[in-house]
């Protein structure tokens, strides 16, 4: 065997020479020294927490590990063919929405008018008529505003339903060979937060963008019909805030994803910690957990700082440039008015314009955090359906049971061949027990038998017919791979069995409960198939639950099963109690066991002893033992 | 002025730090007042400063209505610039306190949200073991990553909630100087129309809760779905559930447009309400303005003010609404931090033998001895009885001696009966601590009791690593080495000797290789053998391994024996297992019945002459499926 540890000195690290936590021009701050060098000092913070914000934001869409990350482009165009489904809505949204808008832009106006009245001296007259017109008006508003906000609603509720049935339909069309080797971890943050934060960004964020566009452009509108020489030194004053909006909307994504992903390193360090608890405490760890907390949040709070300061920056700008176009207009409008251009009136609707646009706006700005986040979610979620499919289904039907792998090699990674030209053939009917050291390539051996990956050369066959190349329905019904089955589903008790055959009867059900023993408890559960069993139902014993996940075997009805020991069902431990289910589920059928505990082997009809993806011994017990190799050692010491 | 993030180092402090403040814990009210006094200053300038901020807001109009009267309609350019001027600097008053207001808020949101972290933190650190017993761990990372937020949450609304009611007071004061009658308009207006909207916010609060509740079962679908993914692409069962999942989505879907609709009737009835107000006003306005009580300009500031007043009232509700959220959230963070440790520091501290004396290590309850500087082997047909003598060994409490912890009852009336009963139960785990402290513990290492020797000095002589061991995120280095302190070479040693090499060439980068969370990614037999690298590397003088192969298949579990009983050559080490591959390289084998030892002797000896043992080691074949 190589020695594997021979490039160690390369890849470990003299922890004296760890960077710190913080690079040393955010720690330290100069506070006794000229202003000049202290804005400069600011100046290198921002810049160096922007470049931070920049990395994480791209690691976050460039993913090292789990699931790949859809690119905007992608997001943009797969919102837009939704909207395009939902041309109807989305135009009564935006027009109704619209006409709310319209209806608050005129109030001001008729208020206006008012006011020219009374300076005119001219109140009394019809001034209860045109209360009346603003009482109409003002109805007008509120019942657009509620048809507008319902049409939202429900636009907002249907894109979003739509979205994430979307998403846990692609999940459950995720290739087989990605969905064993992948950890599920990443996929649970994906349909848990990623999907809240796009709900989230749905149901507030989309219908908040669309009225405050609305309103600002329908606002601009107004200002001018109102008065171009009041509305144009308002808005030449408000236009350079464009620009900083821009920017900082351009700036706000990176800097709420590197946010947001510091505080999931603070929950997933506590999280470790307090699960870790005893491992923390066992180890003398408290003062490393505790460090790597700090480290976190003084990470988090450099993110914060960033957001904070890009929002100091905007505020600045927006707050000068929407409230000084008041002052402008009470200027401009002193001229106006006694120059006889201008009446009180229009200067009146014009302040009232002008206060009413920052308010939308403020609005945008405090969604558009939740837009951005929102999107990234997005990209993530539909970055699941980015992952190419895994195998091109044939039309060959197998002639026949028996399950030949030829020349098998198989590698992880490229040049690192754990599989050396394995020739593999279970005799149809026979148990048969691999053993061999970890990382021989016993579990891969499985996988490629089992039809979940394709070897790199050679091939699995199973009645002449490349098992790659099935269907997965086809291949189902060859052969399973037997790990983590004791997971009971949400569902009813009839939906966790017949997963194989969803559309086997009652009948089949029974029996194949019958068959492992359970038929009795479930005929006294209170709802009988119907019963609803998993997480937050009525909880199985682990016994019910192995039972459940072999009816499920019995039902699907492969021919053949691929069991591994360290991960199936098949706990050594209840073994013994479950004896009669496991052999109702095994009788008839052909069974490569991958086993780690040498009972197992011994039992077996024949035993392949693998060592460095290689089979070195194959055989019956009794021929192993006299054979006098690996397994004759192995077998003496566990006796002995 | 405090800045974030804050020091916390009370609950847990370490060697060369000073304690913080310990939180007030006597209830959640006083807990909550507790974290506003820690940042007064901060809340308390926030709140001047947004009185500042809101100047445009307040005194905006008022000034334009003046420069309207005596600027414009008297025609006079003097006082139009004077006041224009004056509208300028007061703009420009609120920008730059706006942004000093909005980094004050920041900084005492981010105090008490770090804060509240920390202070978890510290605290899971100094419980241990014990916080999975005696709180439920949920809870506990709840009050980090939701609780926390809404004490910021809380601190910033205080401070807006201040300068509102300074802002609202002046105001109250313009419009009252200005004209008495319409001046109680607008301010009796405001809390009406806020007032208006609360009868609806009861049927909307209703369904926004139902359909949070269908969003969570939701989530719990799908999070069920990719749980069992495996499955559902190995077996089948993809249009089941997927089915399952789209009827779900569909509930939640029409869970979510009732109450959109409730949200927009609320918001309509808004826009009428106050619209029609601001008819109100403009009507009486109008009708003072020809009685001659009121100026055109004064009108012009009146309208300004209208609608500003609804501002303050809101702040006020939200406030409230804060307050109360808070409120709750400060008795989940009480409950998780009352919590306090059984241990008692020794009031005549005892000092654990020299290592150099070679002292055995001995449990009362089971009469088990562990020889100093031989491996011990202890058999046990019942594995949790060899687990519980783990424990004993190293001063662990046992899973059996803690009762489950005691949850919040649910429901506002048996909010008080829970308090009670809590403060009880607090009481009595106290006593029984202080019961158990002063006991001796019943395990002595060469003959002092580990009761009487501080903990840190049990922990660091005797490591028992038990099957709940956990991984960390981070390198293989790390893993391997948490606390920094191996050569390449030891570490090397521990890797080889745990049967690991297979790990580190797994991970790209080798010992820079990353692990994820606890561990994940790697297999159950790879996690556990890192997990016995990092235990031998820690090269305790008593090591306890619980299980430490259970995961492993027999090639490498004899490759381990055989190798760790040449790493820990005389060193005390005790190991619980029952699989023959450790049972030939025991220096002294023990087997346990009923919680005692019943035999010992070395291997062959019990093979040999004891019946009971053969039946626990050399297993019948029937124990096998295949």
């Amino acid at each position: 065997m190589p020695d594997l540890l021979a490039a160690s000195a390369a890849t470990w690290r003299d922890r004296a020479d760890d960077p710190p936590v913080l690079p040393p021009e955010l720690t330290v701050v100069p506070t006794h020294a000229p202003w000049r060098v202290r804005v400069a000092a600011l100046r290198t913070r921002h810049r160096v927490r922007r470049e931070r914000a920049e990395r994480v934001y791209a690691e976050s869409r460039n993913p090292a590990r789990g699931w790949p990350v859809a690119d905007e482009r992608a997001v943009v165009r797969f919102l837009a063919s939704l909207v395009r489904r939902r041309r109807r809505s989305f135009t009564a949204m935006v027009l109704l929405n619209g006409l709310a808008a319209v209806a608050a832009l005129v109030v001001p106006r008729l208020l206006g008018e008012l006011i020219d009245r009374v300076a005119a001296g001219s109140g009394g007259t019809g001034l209860a008529s045109l209360a009346l017109v603003i009482v109409a008006v003002v109805v007008g508003q509120a019942s657009f505003t509620f048809a507008g906000q319902v049409t939202s609603t429900l636009f907002g509720q249907n894109l979003l339903a739509s979205m994430r049935e979307y998403v846990v339909d692609r999940i459950l069309q995720l290739p087989l060979s990605r969905v064993e080797g992948a950890s599920t971890g990443d996929l649970v943050t994906r349909v848990t937060r990623d999907v809240a934060t796009m709900s989230r960004a749905i149901q507030f964020g989309v219908p908040t963008a669309v009225i405050t566009l609305l309103t600002v452009v329908l606002s601009v509108g107004a200002m001018l019909s109102n008065s171009v020489l009041l509305a144009l030194p308002a808005l030449l004053l408000i236009s350079p805030s464009v620009v900083q909006v821009r920017r900082y909307l351009r700036r706000a994504a990176t800097c709420y994803i590197a946010e947001g992903a510091t505080y999931s390193r603070i929950n997933s360090t506590l999280t470790e910690t307090v699960e870790g608890a005893r491992t923390v405490e066992a180890l003398g760890l408290a003062g490393r957990r505790l460090r790597a907390q700090e480290d976190d949040i003084a990470a988090s709070a450099q993110a914060e700082r960033y957001g904070m300061t890009l929002r100091n920056l905007l505020f600045a700008v927006i707050d000068l440039t929407f409230n000084t176009p008041r002052v402008v207009t009470v200027l401009v409008g002193a001229w106006g008015y006694w120059h006889g251009q201008l009446t009180l009136g229009q200067i009146t609707a014009a302040v009232l314009y002008v206060e009413a646009l920052s308010g939308p706006l403020d609005r945008l700005v405090g969604e558009v955090d939740r837009l951005q986040v929102g999107a990234a979610s997005t990209a993530r979620l539909l970055g699941i359906a980015a992952v190419p499919p895994d195998r091109q289904p044939g039309t060959d039907v197998p002639t026949g049971r028996e399950l030949v792998g030829d020349d098998l090699r198989f590698a992880y990674r490229p040049g690192h061949d754990v599989l050396h030209g394995v020739d593999f053939r279970p005799r149809v009917g026979e148990r048969l027990a691999v053993v061999g050291p970890s990382g021989s390539g016993k579990s891969t051996l499985g996988r490629l038998l089992a039809g979940i990956n394709q070897p790199r050369t050679g091939s699995v066959r199973v009645g002449g017919v490349e098992l790659f190349s099935l269907p997965l329905e086809q291949l189902r019904e060859e052969v399973a791979l037997v790990t983590q089955e004791h997971h009971v589903f949400v569902g009813s008790v009839r939906d966790n069995i017949v997963l194989g055959r969803e559309a086997a009867g009652d009948e089949a059900v029974w029996r194949a409960l019958g068959a492992v023993g359970s038929a009795d408890w479930v005929h006294r559960l209170p709802d009988g198939l119907d019963t609803r069993v998993g997480s937050g139902n009525l909880a199985l014993t682990p016994a019910q639950a192995q039972q459940v996940a072999m009816a499920r075997l019995v039902i699907a009805d492969p021919h053949t099963l691929v069991l591994d020991e360290a991960t199936s069902l098949i706990d050594p431990r209840t073994a013994r109690a479950l004896e009669g289910s496991v052999n109702a589920l095994l009788d008839g059928r052909t069974v490569v066991a991958i086993a780690h505990r040498l009972h197992t082997a011994h039992d077996a009809d024949r035993i392949a002893v693998v060592i460095d993806g290689r089979i070195v011994e194959l055989g019956s017990h009794e021929e192993l033992v006299a054979l006098d190799g690996e397994y004759a050692e192995l077998w003496r010491a566990w006796t002995s | 002025m405090r800045d974030f993030p804050p020091r916390v180092t009370v609950f847990h402090t370490l060697p060369a730090e000073t304690s913080t403040p310990a939180p007030d814990l006597r209830s959640p009210a006083r807990f909550l007042l507790w974290q506003m006094r820690q940042q007064a200053p901060v809340v308390a300038s926030s709140g001047l400063v947004g009185v500042l901020w809101q100047l445009p807001l307040t005194v905006g109009p008022w000034i334009v209505g003046r420069a309207v009267d005596r600027g414009l309609i008297a025609g006079s350019t003097t006082a139009t610039l004077q006041w224009t001027g004056l509208l300028l600097l007061v703009t420009v008053v609120g920008a730059v306190f706006g942004i000093a207001m909005h980094t004050l808020v920041v900084r005492s949101w981010l105090i008490a949200l770090y804060g509240t972290t920390l202070l978890v933190t510290r605290k899971a650190v100094q419980l241990g073991h014990l916080l999975p017993r005696r709180t439920p761990t949920g809870e506990v990372l709840s009050v980090a990553s939701g609780d926390a937020d809404e004490f910021g949450g809380l601190t910033e609304v205080t401070a807006r909630a201040l300068s509102q009611l300074v802002a609202y007071l002046g105001v109250a004061t313009i419009v009252l100087l200005t004209s008495p009658a319409l001046g109680l308009m607008v301010l009796a207006a405001a809390p009406i129309l806020v007032g208006v909207a609360l009868p609806l916010l009861r049927p909307l609060h209703r369904r926004q809760e139902s359909e949070r509740q269908r969003t969570s079962t939701l989530t719990s679908l799908a999070t069920d779905i990719v749980a069992g993914l495996r499955i559902l692409r190995g077996i089948g069962g993809e249009s089941t559930f997927g089915r399952n999942y789209a009827r779900q989505s569909q509930l939640t879907r029409r869970a979510g447009v009732s109450a959109g609709m409730w949200q927009a009737a609320i918001e309509s009835v808004g826009v009428l309400m106050s619209g029609c107000f601001l008819v109100l006003l403009m009507y009486a306005g109008t009708r003072a303005v020809e009685s001659g009580s009121l100026t055109v300009g004064e009108l012009v500031s009146f309208l300004g003010y209208g609608l500003f007043m609804v501002g303050p009232i809101q702040t006020f509700f939200e406030f409230v609404q804060k307050l109360t959220r808070a409120l709750v959230s400060a008795r989940k963070a009480v409950t998780a931090l009352e919590t306090s440790p059984p241990w008692r520091a020794p009031a005549v501290p005892a000092a654990l033998p020299d290592p150099a004396e070679r002292a055995d290590l001995v449990d009362e309850a089971s009469g088990f001895v562990a020889r100093a500087g031989l491996l011990t082997v202890v058999v046990s047909s019942v594995p949790e009885s060899s687990a519980a003598l783990a424990d004993r060994l190293g001063r662990w409490f046992t899973a059996d001696e803690e009762p489950p912890a005691l949850l919040e009852p649910a429901g506002r009336r048996r909010l008080r009966r829970g308090r009670v009963e809590r403060a009880a139960r607090r009481e009595q785990l106290a006593a029984r601590d202080d019961v158990r402290a002063a006991q001796p513990w019943g395990v002595a290492y060469g003959g002092v009791d580990l009761a009487r020797v501080p903990l840190e000095e049990v922990r660091r002589r005797i490591l028992v690593s038990d099957t709940g061991s956990q991984l960390f995120a981070g390198s293989l280095q790390d893993a391997v080495d948490p606390l920094g302190v191996l050569t390449r070479e030891q570490a090397e040693q521990a890797l080889r000797t745990a049967a690991a090499e297979d790990v580190y060439d797994a991970l790209a980068g080798g010992w820079g290789g990353e692990l994820e969370e606890r561990g994940r990614g790697l297999s159950g037999g790879q996690r556990q053998r890192v997990v016995l690298a990092r235990a031998l590397a820690a090269d305790p003088e008593v090591l306890v391994l619980v299980e430490p192969t259970s995961a492993v298949d027999a090639h490498t579990e004899a490759r381990i024996a055989q190798r760790l009983a040449a790493h820990r050559r005389d060193r005390t080490t005790v190991v619980t297992t029952v699989s023959p591959l450790w049972l030939h390289h025991a220096d002294r084998v023990v087997l346990l019945s009923g919680g005692r030892v019943v035999a010992e002797g070395s291997h062959q000896e019990l093979l040999a002459g004891e019946p009971r043992y053969r039946e626990v080691v050399v297993r019948a074949p029937e124990d096998s499926y295949v």
